[in-house]
């Protein structure tokens, strides 16, 4: 029996188990690719590190430092390791896992999950027209061109102006393909302003806003698309349309939760789509946490190796038995789209650290927390906030004694 | 007594266009020119509907119907090319790898012949056959004087025995027809008070069961009340009668046609895909050899079941007896586990029926999703399996009411198939009428998958009745090797497989729990493209779609193959299509 499985070895499963392993812990990683690093191993572009390490690092730089500090430590790695079934009851819990060497039992008393997050697919966004070859998600492209070499094709269209697009424009630019076009329904690029400089601006790739893929057309491979312009709503507008000569199509279209993989029947969470989490990254069953991408899409990696350090604290907490009071439940308002924690439950000293993405772009807002009466208990001054960047906070608890409910705002300053 | 050509012309006369027609041997062949496809359509069918009419050949033009002269222009000239290159010589030449194709290939492996089956896809089924919803229909629907009719009912019979020998996935789940207020509404001011409720309740589902049974469906029943639910626990409370039929079953209609496929392979049939006919060589009224893009096979026999194309097949042979009208299916499909809220074949009663969606419903499939749909809308092409957001919409709000707690957020994919549907609207399977050695069996729409098995029993009577000598084979095996997947074993036995050979235990589409070793057994057995080994493994069809193992599997078919990952195709185009990196672009 070991004291900690953590499911997925990307980067916030890593920083989860080497922080776990930091305080002595028993703790094994179960990563299903064949290496350890998760998605930061095709990330080979910069920017990574700034905020965690404040210095910028590629992907695979950034997974490196955990990697090392991982076996290092001596956790236990099993890779190439798919969790088929997990039982839990009367505090121990049971990994059923399969790999190579056949189908394994481990006992653990802990479980965190880290198995991140998946690209939303064309069929998500109901995209009409035909299914040829030649339409791939943008993670799958960086795969491809970075670990095989292989391009996915030569005249491109990307959907979807958010980083993972406007960083695989870059990219194949500087590949060498025929053409790119970048559309997205938005106003603007829905991504970090530091990437729309430095992947798009910088390199004069062209981009059309309010602008989407009506249909896919070609056969046997994607011979084009129509497109169409929309208006503030993303209804399209009537006359626009305008065929558009591709051979490929690389959908952007952001990133879900992974949380079919869960099979435990953990409570989600329908704005985040990730599993609801206390404070410290419990999810719904006791004993088992979920962290980085599972839980809401981060910006940055680093925010996301945030939540496995908070968690590890938390993981600490659950072992040594501590103590739960009544959970106060965090509840966004109509300004803030989501928030992360969902619940407030643990006797704890130190400050909370929330996460909250804006459902509205504003100069001069301030997040509010407020009681059920609507009287605000604490506020946080930020220049200007938007839905494209994720807010952290950092409440402190004593906020939450007395209250049964909270809610978070986003108000003028 | 009217005379079919009087017939045909008061049927013509009214539609205002100048249509003129010819008869032979009772196929109708229509010349003129209408401004759209639907009226192209419109003409066919009610030509096709005149009693004694065999075949409708409907050669009137429409605007924008183009395209076909570059095609012929690329047979002929593939024809001069290869009408010297001898590939063999065959007692039976079966032109096209669908279900049905498959089905008479099996069942000529048999005895001893030297069957040859020519698909010009990369992979058996990859036409109508793989873009179906997978039911087994029980025959309650046909018209009681045609061939669906009579080979539904059997076909359907035969499924038990076939997917025991081939070891393919076969459910009876039987279906439920719900009758609702909704089922009669357009003529509810004709049924005043009771008696309304009195129809729902018990005349229409008796005369549904009467219907049934003359067409020699056995088992249905009738239920009311509660009962409908204790059957189906989600289905709308708005249903005050359903009628149960209990021989409907459902299969994964690829899954059928490759089993066929390669059991009859295995029986000495041999499978010659992304072969093309593109003409054949006659000798007075036969066929001496079909002319293919890879050479001509010499044969004594054609079975003409190409499906879409039968009628351009037929057309090239000298048999031109029926134009096939593309009709497109669009289907949803929903994530495994909404698997829960659908145990039968599910459909309202709807009168009249509305033409867009004649037979959909809500259908389990053998792997636990859930498909809505079809549609039925004719089309001018062939290949347009598109699907738009308007349509996606459309099936959405028609069968919302069938279960109106049904998670429609579940939806993780649609597709749309075409079906080869002739203006007569019935199975045309029959020796052509003049040539001497080809066999039709061609306008196979629904519910062809169900008596695809009867189909092809049918049509060796027919070629035997063309002169056909068969003698059985003493090694036939009706047996195909099983077909094994880690998701449907005990751990035990996966543990025991992947202890024998490892990649059992490596796990490549996480989302359907397919490992490697399924992958590689897929691509042994002949798939070679993303899309038939996805279609035999399921890796790819779960809720993300295969952006996590796209890449993973094509690397895999890459080592497995020899084919470099950028030369590898999807299903007939390249999966990549980009230069390697260094190359220019």
């Amino acid at each position: 029996m070991i004291d900690v499985a953590v499911v997925g070895g990307g980067p916030s499963g890593l920083a989860a188990a080497v922080r776990l392993a930091e305080k002595g812990f028993d703790v094994a990683i179960i990563e299903v690719m064949g290496e350890l690093g998760g998605m930061l191993e095709q990330c080979i572009h910069d920017g990574f590190g700034t905020k965690f390490f404040g210095e910028t690092l590629s992907g695979p730089e950034f997974a490196e430092r955990f990697v090392k500090k991982a076996y290092s430590l001596g956790i236990q790695v099993f890779l190439n390791t798919y969790v088929k079934e997990v039982k839990a009851g009367g505090g121990l819990k049971e990994i059923v896992a399969v790999s190579s060497s056949g189908v394994q039992r481990l006992e653990t008393r802990v479980i965190v999950y880290a198995i991140g997050c998946r690209e939303r697919n064309g069929f998500e966004i109901r995209l009409g027209g035909t299914r040829p070859a030649g339409v791939y998600t943008a993670g799958m492209v960086q795969r491809l061109i970075n670990l095989y070499g292989v391009l996915p094709g030569r005249r491109i269209l990307i959907m979807g102006g958010g980083d993972v697009g406007m960083i695989v424009a870059r990219h194949l630019h500087l590949e060498g393909v025929e053409s790119i076009l970048i559309v997205f329904p938005e106003a603007g690029f829905a991504g970090l302003p530091r990437n729309v400089q430095q992947c798009v601006l910088d390199f004069g790739i062209p981009f059309r806003p309010r602008t989407v893929v009506k249909k896919i057309i070609g056969k046997e491979r994607v011979e084009g698309v129509v497109l169409t312009r929309v208006d503030e709503k993303w209804n399209p507008i009537e006359g626009t349309e305008e065929f558009y000569a591709c051979d490929t199509v690389i959908l952007a279209l952001g990133l879900v939760p992974y949380t079919c993989e869960l099979k435990l029947g953990v409570r989600i969470d329908p704005a985040t789509r990730g599993p609801e989490v206390n404070e410290f990254f419990e999810t719904s069953v006791e004993g088992v946490f979920a962290v980085g991408n599972l839980v809401q899409v981060f910006d940055y990696v680093d925010d996301a190796v945030e939540t496995a350090c908070i968690a590890a604290r938390g993981v600490e907490k659950y072992l040594n038995g501590e103590l739960k009071t009544s959970p106060v439940r965090l509840v966004p308002s109509g300004k803030v789209r989501m928030i992360v924690p969902q619940r407030v439950e643990w006797v704890d000293e130190e400050d909370v650290v929330a996460f909250l993405r804006p459902a509205v772009e504003k100069s001069n807002a301030r997040i509010e927390v407020r009681n059920s009466e609507g009287r605000v208990l604490g506020g946080f001054f930020r220049r200007y906030v938007r839905p494209s960047t994720l807010e952290r906070i950092e409440v402190s608890r004593s906020l939450f004694s007395g209250q049964r409910e909270v809610t978070v705002d986003i108000a003028d300053s | 007594m009217f005379s079919l050509e009087s017939k045909v012309a008061r049927v013509l006369k009214k539609h205002p266009y100048k249509i003129s027609f010819r008869i032979r041997d009772n196929i109708v062949f229509l010349e003129g020119e209408v401004e759209s496809h639907s009226k192209w359509v419109e003409i066919g069918l009610s030509v096709g509907r005149i009693k004694g009419v065999e075949g409708v050949v409907n050669k009137i033009r429409w605007k924008s119907s183009g395209k076909e002269a570059e095609k012929e222009e690329w047979r002929r000239r593939v024809f001069e090319e290869k009408r010297n290159t001898v590939v063999g010589e065959y007692d039976v030449v079966i032109i096209g790898g669908g279900v049905v194709g498959a089905a008479v290939a099996r069942e000529l492996s048999k005895y001893e012949l030297k069957v040859a089956l020519l698909e010009k896809s990369t992979d058996i089924a990859a036409g109508t056959t793989k873009a179906n919803n997978g039911m087994i229909h029980a025959g309650v629907e046909p018209p009681r004087w045609t061939l669906k009719r009579r080979l539904n009912v059997k076909g359907n019979a035969m499924y038990v025995k076939l997917a025991e020998e081939l070891g393919f996935r076969f459910n009876r789940v039987g279906s439920l027809w719900l009758i609702t207020p909704r089922t009669l509404a357009p003529y509810r001011r004709l049924l005043p008070g009771q008696l309304y409720s009195l129809v729902l309740k018990h005349v229409l589902p008796l005369m549904v069961k009467i219907k049934g049974l003359i067409n020699g469906v056995r088992g249905i029943r009738i239920v009311r009340g509660r009962r409908i639910f204790e059957l189906e626990p989600f289905a709308t409370r708005d249903a005050v009668a359903a009628v149960f039929i209990p021989s409907t079953g459902v299969v994964d209609p690829y899954e059928v046609a490759v089993a066929l496929a390669e059991n009859a392979e295995a029986n000495g049939v041999e499978i010659h895909l992304r072969t093309e006919v593109v003409g054949f060589i006659k000798e007075n009224d036969s066929v001496k050899g079909v002319v293919t893009n890879k050479g001509v096979f010499l044969c004594r026999f054609v079975v003409n079941s190409a499906g879409l194309y039968a009628d351009e097949v037929a057309a090239l042979a000298g048999a031109e007896e029926y134009t096939i009208h593309p009709r497109k299916g669009v289907l949803l499909v929903f994530h495994r586990d909404t698997g829960v809220f659908t145990r039968h074949c599910l459909a309202e009663i709807i009168l009249p029926q509305d033409p867009y969606t004649k037979g959909g419903g809500i259908n389990p499939t053998v792997h636990g999703n859930v498909l809505w749909g079809p549609t039925a809308v004719e089309v001018p092409d062939k290949d347009d399996a598109s699907v738009s957001r308007e349509e996606i919409e459309f099936v959405l709000s028609k069968y919302s009411a069938i279960i109106p707690g049904f998670p429609k957020d579940r939806l993780i994919r649609f597709f749309a198939g075409v079906r080869a549907a002739t203006f007569t609207e019935d199975f045309v399977i029959r020796p052509a009428k003049w040539v001497r050695n080809l066999l039709h069996v061609a306008g196979i729409q629904s519910p062809g998958l169900a008596a695809s098995p009867a189909i092809a029993e049918y049509a060796l009577e027919k070629l035997m009745e063309m002169g056909l000598r068969l003698k059985p084979k003493t090694g036939f095996n009706p047996r195909r090797r099983p077909v094994l997947a880690a998701a449907s074993m005990s751990l035990e036995e996966l543990d025991e497989k992947t202890r024998m050979n490892p990649a059992w235990g490596r796990i490549v589409c996480t989302c359907e729990f397919v490992s490697e070793a399924e992958v590689l057994e897929a691509v042994r057995r002949g798939a070679k493209t993303l899309d038939a080994v996805k279609r035999r493994t399921r890796a790819g069809m779960g809720e993300c779609q295969g952006s996590f193992c796209t890449l993973e599997i094509a690397l895999i078919i890459s080592k497995e193959t020899g084919v470099p990952l950028n030369e590898l195709l999807k299903e007939e185009g390249r999966l990549f299509n980009g230069p390697v990196r260094g190359e220019h672009v």
